[in-house]
C-alpha cells in the first residue's frame, strides 16, 4: 500500500481539514452526529486524515455547533461567522494550518468512502500540475469538498467571503485550479485497485443515502496476530470485514487495550478502536510490550 | 542499624598475586537511599572507588556485584544482580543485570555490593562468605568454558557456593566478554574482560546470614499480589514465547535491524520466529530464581543438545548477519555462551565485517552475510583472539572500523563503542534518542524508549518533542527497576509504577519514601552515571548515532522511506538535555552536582568542562 510519504513535495507535509457545519436540512440532523460503526460520521472522516495526511487535521465547526467525540490528534477550529457556507469554513481551515502546511485536502464530513488513495492522488496533483487547487471532477461533478488546495489560499478565500463571493466556483478566476477527472485519478494504479468506482466522493444527503450506505458490507482487511496473541485465531494472515480497528481486533478474537496494539499496513502503529479503516488494509496485531 | 533489606556495608576485595586483602566500606543510610542498588548503587561505588581515566582491564579498575533491597525477599522477579565497572568497550561506565541464586547468595554474604581491584598471580578465584574473602588459584579452569567452569566450582567447592564466571573470551580480554551465571549473561559492556584482566576466572559466594525487611506482612501480601499480577496479560508473551516473539512482529514492522542495518526487514525471518520454534523444536520453559514469569525458552537443536534463545541473539546472530538457518543460528548463540561473549556486540561486529568483506575493506572473502559456517568461523577466531580477523574484531566493531578505515566506522554499529539492539533507530525514533544519550551506550536495557514508539501514541517515524518526553520517562523508570531491582518483563503490571515501587520500598526498608522521591532517585542515577562519563572523557558528541543511522533513508515494506536525519537527532538531543537540566553540552549545572550524593568527583568533572587534564585524583582509592 502506498502511503503519504512517497508523495514528492507540498503533500509530504499536507494537512487535513473537515468542514462540520452546514445545515444538514435534507438529513433532518447534523451529518457530523450520524452514527457509523461504533462513533460517528464526523469521526471516521477527521481519523481517516490522521491516518493518511502526514501533517496537522482540524475540523472546522460553527462557532456554537456542539461536536461530537473526536480523534484524540485533531483540533477544532471556530467559523467566525456562522451561515456563510463551505468558502467560509475552507478559510478557516486553510489559515489554520498555514504556518505547518504547504496544501490541504479540504473535505465535507458526509464522505464515508473516502479512501486514503484518493486523498494521496488529489494532493499529488497539486504538485504534478503546479495548481493551487487539485479539483476533482469524479462522476461527473466538480468537488470542492473533496479537494487539493495549497494552504497560502486561505487569506485569498478569506478576502473572496467578505466580497461576497460564496461559491467555490468563484475561485477560478483567483487561482490555478487543475481539474482532475475520473481518467486522470484512476490512472493511479493505487487508487484504480482500491476505489476503482471512486465512492470516495460519495456523500450521504438525505436518510435514504445515509441508510443505504450503512448497508454496505464494511471492507475486507488482512489480519494477523503476532507472538502470543496468535493463539485466539491462528498464526498467518486472514481476511475479516470490518470498518475499525476495534472490529477487526474482534474478529481476530482480541480487544485492543494497554497490552495489544496494531500496526497498520506494516506501518505506523495504532490502539483507537474506533481509527476507520478501508479496502486494501492490512493488520498486524501485535503485544504492547516490545522488551527483548 | 541498617534499613531494612540492607547491610549497610560493601566488602571491597584487593586481589594480590596469590591472595586478597578485603575492607569494609560503609554505606550509609543517605548513599542506600539516593542510589536504592543495583546499578544506581553501583554507579555510585564507580564514583567512589574508580580512579579517574582507570584502564578498564588495569589492576586499579573495580569490578562491582552489587545487590538492591528487595534481593532474598518473595517478590517476583526480584532476585537479581548488577555488575559494574569502566567498559574495556566504550571506555564510559557499564552495567549489566543477571539473574538467580547468585544474586540471593551474594547479598547473604551480609554485603550490598562485593567490589573486586587487583590482579592476580595466576588464574584464580575469588571466594567471599561471611567470614570474608579469599583466593584460591584455579588453573585447571583455563580454557574451560562458562558451563563448564560452574561445573568443575560446584564440584570443588560444593553446591552451598553460587558462581559468577567468564568464558575463554573474558580470559583473553575479548572486549565484549560477559559475566555469566547459570548461562544468564550480566552481558553488555566487556565485564568479562575487566574480570578476566584480574586473573579471576570466578567469584564464588555462599549464603550464611539474613537480611530482615522492615514489615514481612506487607512485603509478603505485596508478593503474593505481584506474583497473581505475573501470570497477567502484561506478562503473555514472555511466558507464552519469550522474547523471540519480537522478530516476527517486528520484522513485519519493518523494526528488524538486517545485514548491518541495511534493511529493517527479513526475508528469513520465519525461519527463525519463536512461533515457528515453538511448534517444531519447544521443548521446556524455564525462570530464574524467585521468578515467576518464566520468560526462557529453551529448544531442541538438530544432532542433538538444546539451547536458550531470546530476541536480542537470535537478531544479532540471525538477520542482523543474514543468516537465517535456525541451527546454525543456534550454533553461533551456543558458541556465545560457552565462549562468554555478549551476543549483540558479537553479532554486530561481524554483521560490520561481513560488509567491510564485501566491500573488500579486509581480506576475509569467506565472510558473508547470509554465510551461518562463516559466522561461527568468525565467533571461534573472536573467542580465541586468532590473530589477524579474530584479534580485530575481539575489539569490537568502532575499534576495528578505526583500524580498517575506508569509511567503515559510518556502518559500525555502535554508540559510544557499544552494539547496537534489535531496535531500528529509523522506525523508532523515539529508541533512536534512547540509544544516542544513554551513558552505556546503544543499550536497550537502561532506555526503554522503543515503548513509545510502539504504543500508537505518537509517529514513530518522525521524532520530536513527545519523543524527547517519553525517551526520559522510560530511562527514568528503568533506573529505578534497575536499582531496586525487579526485571523489567514485570513493568506492564504496574499501574501506577513509582506509586507501587515507593510501595514495596517502604515495605522493605522501613522508608517513607514516595513516588515523588523515586522519580528524584531516578534523575539522579541516570544524572549520576553522565557525570562518571563526563569525568572519562565523553562529550555531547558521543550522543549520536552512526551516519549510516543519519544519512541513509530507509525504504520499508510499507512503501514509506524512513528517514532520521543529524539535524532531528540533534534537535531531539538538544530537547533532551533541557529535560535533563543539562546545559547545551550535556553538562548538569553544579546545584545538581550537589544533589548527587558524591561529593567527590565534582571537581573532575568542572575540570573536564574547562578543559583542564583532570588526572590524577585518588579519589577513588580511599575507603571511608
Amino acid at each position: 500500500m502506498v502511503s503519504i510519504g512517497q508523495m514528492d513535495g507540498a503533500g509530504d507535509e499536507a494537512a487535513g481539514i473537515v468542514l462540520a457545519g452546514g445545515r444538514s436540512s435534507r438529513m433532518g440532523t447534523a451529518k457530523a452526529d450520524l452514527a457509523w460503526h461504533g462513533s460517528t460520521l464526523l469521526y471516521r472522516t477527521a481519523a481517516l486524515l490522521t491516518r493518511t495526511v502526514p501533517g496537522p487535521v482540524v475540523v472546522v465547526a460553527a462557532p456554537d455547533q456542539p461536536l461530537p467525540e473526536l480523534p484524540r490528534a485533531v483540533t477544532v477550529v471556530r467559523d467566525p461567522v456562522e451561515g456563510l457556507g463551505p468558502m467560509q469554513g475552507i478559510a478557516a481551515g486553510l489559515l489554520a494550518v498555514a504556518d505547518r502546511a504547504p496544501c490541504a485536502f479540504v473535505c465535507s464530513t458526509d464522505l464515508p468512502f473516502l479512501h486514503p488513495a484518493f486523498v494521496r492522488r488529489v494532493l499529488h496533483a497539486i504538485d504534478s500540475y503546479r495548481a493551487d487547487l487539485a479539483l476533482p471532477v469524479a462522476r461527473g461533478y466538480r468537488q470542492p469538498l473533496a479537494a487539493g488546495y495549497r494552504t497560502a489560499l486561505g487569506e485569498l478565500i478569506a478576502k473572496l467571503v467578505t466580497e461576497g463571493q460564496l461559491r467555490p466556483g468563484m475561485l477560478a478566476g483567483h487561482c490555478t485550479v487543475a481539474p482532475v477527472d475520473d481518467a486522470a485519478l484512476l490512472a493511479d494504479a493505487e487508487l484504480a485497485r482500491l476505489d476503482p468506482q471512486l465512492d470516495s466522493v460519495t456523500n450521504i444527503n438525505t436518510p435514504d443515502d445515509y441508510a443505504a450506505a450503512l448497508r454496505r458490507p464494511p471492507p475486507e482487511i488482512a489480519v494477523q496476530a503476532f507472538g502470543a496473541l496468535a493463539g485466539a485465531s491462528g498464526r498467518g494472515p486472514r481476511l475479516v470485514r470490518a470498518a475499525t480497528l476495534g472490529a477487526a481486533a474482534a474478529a481476530t478474537g482480541l480487544t485492543l487495550d494497554r497490552h495489544v496494539v496494531a500496526a497498520l499496513n506494516g506501518d505506523q502503529i495504532f490502539r483507537d478502536r474506533q481509527l476507520p479503516l478501508v479496502t486494501g488494509d492490512s493488520v498486524a496485531f501485535l503485544s504492547a510490550d516490545a522488551g527483548g | 542499624m541498617a534499613a531494612g533489606g540492607y547491610f549497610g556495608r560493601a566488602l571491597v576485595v584487593d586481589v594480590q598475586p596469590d591472595s586478597v586483602t578485603s575492607t569494609v566500606l560503609p554505606l550509609d543510610d543517605g548513599v542506600l537511599r539516593a542510589y536504592l542498588g543495583g546499578v544506581g548503587l553501583g554507579c555510585w561505588l564507580l564514583h567512589r572507588l574508580a580512579p579517574q581515566g582507570v584502564d578498564p582491564t588495569g589492576a586499579a579498575s573495580p569490578l562491582a556485584f552489587v545487590f538492591s533491597p528487595l534481593v532474598g525477599t518473595p517478590l517476583t522477579t526480584s532476585a537479581k544482580f548488577a555488575v559494574v565497572a569502566k567498559s574495556p568497550l566504550s571506555g564510559l561506565l557499564t552495567d549489566a543485570l543477571a539473574s538467580s541464586r547468585f544474586a540471593i547468595a551474594g547479598k547473604l554474604t551480609g554485603h550490598d555490593a562485593i567490589v573486586v581491584r587487583g590482579r592476580a598471580a595466576t588464574l584464580s578465584v575469588v571466594l567471599v562468605d561471611v567470614d570474608g574473602a579469599r583466593l584460591e588459584p584455579a588453573a585447571e579452569l583455563a580454557g574451560l568454558s562458562a558451563a563448564d567452569t560452574e561445573t568443575a566450582l560446584r564440584q570443588r567447592f560444593g553446591r552451598g557456593w553460587s558462581a559468577a564466571v567468564i568464558g575463554p573470551a573474558g580470559e583473553r580480554g575479548v572486549r565484549y566478554a560477559t559475566i555469566s551465571h547459570d548461562g544468564r549473561h550480566a552481558g553488555r559492556g566487556g565485564l568479562g574482560a575487566v574480570l578476566g584482566a584480574k586473573n579471576v576466572k570466578a567469584v564464588l559466594v555462599r549464603a550464611g546470614t539474613r537480611a530482615p525487611v522492615a514489615d514481612p506482612d506487607a512485603v509478603l501480601a505485596a508478593a503474593r499480589d505481584l506474583r497473581e499480577r505475573s501470570f497477567g496479560p502484561a506478562t503473555r508473551k514472555y511466558r507464552e514465547l519469550g522474547t523471540l516473539a519480537n522478530l516476527l512482529a517486528f520484522n513485519a514492522v519493518s523494526t528488524l535491524p538486517t545485514r548491518n542495518f541495511t534493511a529493517a526487514s527479513f526475508d528469513g525471518a520465519p525461519r527463525l520466529a519463536a512461533e515457528e520454534l515453538h511448534e517444531l523444536r519447544g521443548v521446556a520453559r524455564n525462570s530464574c530464581a524467585s521468578c515467576s514469569i518464566g520468560c526462557e525458552h529453551i529448544y531442541s537443536r538438530r544432532g542433538g543438545g538444546q539451547q536458550r534463545m531470546e530476541y536480542e541473539n537470535v537478531f544479532a546472530l540471525g538477520p542482523l548477519c543474514g543468516v537465517s538457518d535456525p541451527d546454525q543460528v543456534f550454533a553461533a548463540s551456543a558458541r556465545c555462551d560457552e565462549l562468554g561473549l555478549d551476543t549483540i556486540s558479537a553479532g554486530g561486529t561481524i554483521a560490520w565485517a561481513m560488509e567491510c568483506a564485501e566491500r573488500g575493506l579486509i581480506d576475509a572473502p569467506w565472510l558473508r552475510f547470509g554465510d551461518g559456517a562463516a559466522l561461527l568461523r568468525a565467533l571461534d577466531a573472536i573467542g580465541c583472539r586468532e590473530p589477524g580477523l579474530g584479534e580485530l574484531l575481539a575489539e569490537g566493531s568502532r575499534r576495528a572500523a578505526l583500524a580498517v578505515g575506508g569509511g567503515s566506522i559510518d556502518f559500525a554499529p555502535q554508540v559510544k563503542g557499544l552494539e547496537l539492539p534489535g531496535y531500528e533507530p529509523r522506525t523508532l525514533q523515539s529508541m533512536a534518542l534512547g540509544l544516542a544519550v544513554n551513558a552505556r551506550g546503544a543499550d536497550h536495557n537502561r532506555s526503554g524508549a522503543y515503548e513509545a514508539d510502539l504504543s500508537g501514541e505518537l509517529d514513530r517515524m518522525h521524532g520530536g518533542p513527545a519523543h524527547v518526553a517519553a525517551a526520559v520517562a522510560t530511562e527514568d523508570r528503568a533506573a529505578v527497576m534497575d536499582s531496586m531491582i525487579l526485571c523489567k518483563f514485570l513493568r506492564g503490571v504496574f499501574d501506577d509504577p513509582f506509586a507501587e515501587w515507593a510501595a514495596l520500598l517502604r515495605s522493605v526498608t522501613g522508608w517513607d519514601v514516595d513516588a515523588a522521591e523515586l522519580h528524584a532517585t531516578a534523575r539522579r542515577i541516570v544524572l549520576a552515571k553522565r557525570v562518571f562519563n563526563l569525568r572519562e572523557g565523553a562529550t555531547a558528541a558521543d550522543d549520536t548515532l552512526p551516519r549510516r543511522l543519519l544519512e541513509t533513508p530507509l525504504e520499508l515494506d510499507s512503501g514509506r522511506t524512513a528517514t532520521l536525519t543529524a539535524e532531528r537527532l540533534q534537535a531531539m538531543v538538544a530537547d533532551y538535555y533541557r529535560a535533563r537540566g543539562l546545559d547545551g553540552a550535556g553538562r548538569p549545572p553544579a546545584a545538581d552536582l550537589a544533589g548527587l550524593c558524591l561529593d567527590l568527583g565534582l571537581d573532575v568533572v568542572d575540570q573536564h568542562n574547562s578543559g583542564a587534564a583532570a588526572v590524577g585524583s585518588d579519589h577513588g582509592t580511599q575507603l571511608v
